[in-house]
């Protein structure tokens, strides 16, 4: 479903990412683990076509994302670290908006209500306006827009930092009905616990480059801990 | 209706819908709106009031001239012509909208056998209290204060959502990106609309209910609804430049700091330097005779003759041929003597009007000279379009007021002719003793103002009109352009 083909961006000399291949399915979570500057937040924003690759390609639904850059955002659903609406629009307000002009129009106000109650947002919370929110009442506001837009990829960058422990769990819990109903998750995450939590592969990113891979099936914690901190500090 | 179009249409609404709902939620929006809701209906009311007391005066000035034309007694035809009567101009079209040159032109032309006067002010222009508002007009708050509003609706409508963070998101949802600017243009025109629309609706009624303020005066120009229709698509059109510059401009700036400075930048530049520029660079490149040298070179013409063609000789030449036309050819002194008067006063006014034509088509020519380079300045200016256009439309425009003077010459060289023509026919054997009565001043032909149609007004506002269209196909393409290159990250 998502695809990364020897996938690089270069800045002039800095290397921001470097010939990076990998593949999601439906269905699955793919973890990226690193720490700041290590091609996490590129890799996401290549896919979603905000910046043009130095070379190799990235694909959503095999189609490559350069070319058909309104067809392939048609498909995902895009959850950065702060979700941010319009603060003079309320939560419900907001969602219609997005979710019209991602193409779910159709959708009526009960359909949309439901979808964002089903997100985890309380019910008298979504016709207030989205300035007073918490950054965890947007992050919500921003599931049930991938809800809504039926995506059958998410990419999320960061989405549970800054979050209190609750917000973080209920997120996981989130993360979880959406893989069940067999979407692609990329999530870019700082957080080791989190990533063998809900994902089903984690992959280890440094300066740029993707440096490892594994199935958090077969590790511990403390072993997902012990590699990535080896992989650190080489 | 396809699912496609239906789709397009919400997202359309959407647009439309969150543009609006963010603007109207915004204090600042309607403390703005409401400033320049009062302007205009000051504006409108002051507009109203004055065309109504300029247009009642005129005529009352002119049924008046006409009860004396009428009752000015028994007396000699070309003394009658000398005597002579006032014309008055009609009003604009609409001069409650646009004032245009009237404040500052003629009002009326005394009409007199021998010689051509220039227009003179009248009292009603001077003599309103309301006159301390000055230059404050709709056609003003339209041109300089809605643009300005634009600007403060538009100028981060890009620019903001780069820095709220809310660009990505939008960004993200697939959406071509002139959607995306057509529905913020829409947006914006919708929050003009808010404004707009309930004043045309104020306008409007005001002319319903008092047709004689506005235009269905039997003193106006022409109460064409075509002029009405052209003023509005010229209005929407000169918005619409604006409404698509504030986008074009927020989404190349880099923040929104910078899209106001740019865009406040031009607005001065383009309302408040260049049409003054324009006037002044206008005056300097193509300079023109003023009023007072033109009247004392035909005094001189009349007097002495057109270069190279003596007076007397000209007048004589002129005489032989009208005395061909009576039959009378070398045999004056067969012809009847009031007539023979009548010929070399018909005669003397044929050789008086050629030495004005010939010095008024020169003035006119550096006329128009003139206003073809000021109108010329609208390439760098959209506001000088859109004030050559709407002062044109309106009636009020310099053309106008030179259309009217030439049509009261028309009238008195008609007037004087008709006259002299009477003297010879009636004055049997001593023309000058001969008197007419009240029978022939009811029979002077009456003053009919050309009523110059919306061809006419467009034809002579072709630069202005082309200005504007490609003010409009430029500012459309660099707003489309700039949503199409957008910055994300």
């Amino acid at each position: 479903m998502l695809e990364a083909v020897d996938l690089a961006k270069h800045y002039g000399d800095l290397v921001a990412l470097r010939g990076l291949s990998l593949t999601v399915e439906p269905g699955e979570v793919f973890c990226l683990l690193g720490a700041n500057g290590a091609g996490k937040t590129t890799t996401i924003q290549l896919f979603l076509g905000f910046i043009a690759p130095t070379s190799g390609s990235a694909r959503i639904g095999g189609q490559d994302v350069a070319t058909h850059s309104l067809e392939t955002k048609s498909k995902l659903a895009y959850i950065p670290e702060n979700v941010m609406l319009y603060p003079n629009l309320t939560g419900f307000e907001n969602l219609e908006f997005f979710a019209t002009l991602a193409g779910r129009g159709d959708l009526s106000e009960a359909d949309l209500r439901e979808t964002l109650k089903r997100a985890g947002l309380a019910t008298e919370a979504a016709d207030r306006r989205v300035g007073s929110y918490s950054k965890g009442m947007r992050q919500k506001v921003g599931i049930a827009l991938a809800r809504a837009k039926d995506a059958r990829v998410l990419l999320l960058d960061e989405p549970t930092s800054g979050l209190d422990p609750k917000a973080s769990n209920e997120f996981s819990e989130l993360l979880e009905q959406v893989r069940e109903d067999g979407v692609a998750v990329l999530m870019a995450t700082h957080d080791i616990f989190r990533s063998k939590e809900v994902g089903d592969r984690v992959g280890i990113m440094k300066q740029g480059e993707l440096v490892a891979t594994m199935g958090t099936a077969e590790l511990s914690h403390t072993d997902l801990e012990r590699v990535y901190l080896e992989h650190m500090h080489e | 209706m396809s699912d496609r179009t239906r789709s397009r249409r919400r997202i359309h609404q959407a647009l439309i819908k969150k543009e609006l709902r963010e603007v109207i939620r915004d204090g600042r929006f309607w403390m703005i709106a409401l400033i320049i809701a009062g302007l205009s209906l000051v504006a409108l009311s002051f507009g109203l009031s004055r065309s109504h007391a300029v247009a009642s005066e005129r005529a009352a000035a002119q049924h008046e001239a006409n009860e004396q034309w009428r009752g000015q007694g028994n007396k000699n035809p070309h003394v009658a012509a000398h005597y002579g009567t006032h014309v008055f101009k009609p009003v604009g079209a609409l001069p409650f909208i646009d004032p245009g040159v009237e404040p500052f032109v003629g009002v009326s032309v005394k009409l007199e056998a021998h010689r051509r006067n220039d227009s003179a002010a009248g009292r009603a222009e001077d003599a309103t209290g309301l006159s301390r508002f000055g230059g404050l007009s709709v056609a003003l708050v339209l041109q300089l204060l809605i643009p300005l509003l634009t600007i403060g609706l538009g100028f981060s409508a890009w620019t903001a959502e780069r820095e709220r963070g809310t660009l990505r998101q939008l960004a993200s949802l697939g959406l071509p990106p002139r959607l995306l600017a057509a529905g913020k243009a829409l947006g914006i025109a919708a929050a003009l609309g808010v404004l707009l629309v309930p004043a045309l609706a104020v306008g409007g009624a005001i002319i319903a209910v008092w047709p004689d303020a506005a235009n269905g005066h039997e003193h106006a120009v022409t109460s064409s609804a075509a002029r009405s229709l052209a003023m509005l698509v010229a209005y929407g059109a000169y918005f619409l430049v604006f409404v698509s510059l504030v986008l074009a401009v927020s989404a190349w700036a880099r923040s929104s700091r910078a899209a106001l400075v740019v865009l406040l930048g031009f607005w001065v530049a383009a309302a408040l330097v260049t049409p003054r520029a324009a006037s002044d660079a206008a005056a300097w490149l193509a300079p023109m005779p003023s009023q007072a040298k033109t009247a004392t070179d035909i005094r001189r013409s009349i007097a002495e003759g057109l270069p190279g063609v003596p007076r007397e000789k000209r007048i004589d030449e002129i005489t032989e041929k009208l005395l061909a036309e009576h039959g009378f050819q070398g045999a004056e002194l067969f012809m009847p003597p009031a007539l023979l008067a009548s010929t070399e006063l018909q005669a003397e006014a044929a050789f008086e009007n050629e030495v004005i034509d010939h010095h008024y088509d020169r003035l006119s020519e550096a006329i128009e000279r003139q206003e073809r380079l000021s109108q010329t300045a609208a390439v760098v200016s959209p506001v000088v379009a859109i004030r050559s256009l709407s002062m044109a439309l309106a009636g009020t425009d310099f053309t106008h007021h030179r259309l009217f003077a030439d049509s009261a010459e028309q009238h008195r060289r008609a007037l004087v002719a008709m006259l002299n023509e009477e003297l010879g026919k009636k004055g049997g054997d001593d023309a000058w003793s001969y008197e007419a009565g009240s029978e022939l001043w009811e029979r002077a032909p009456k003053f009919e103002p050309t009523k110059p149609g919306l061809a006419w007004v467009l034809d002579n506002q072709r630069i202005s009109v082309a200005a504007l269209l490609i003010w409009l196909i430029a500012s459309v393409l660099a707003a489309w352009w700039g949503a199409r290159r957008l910055r994300v990250v």
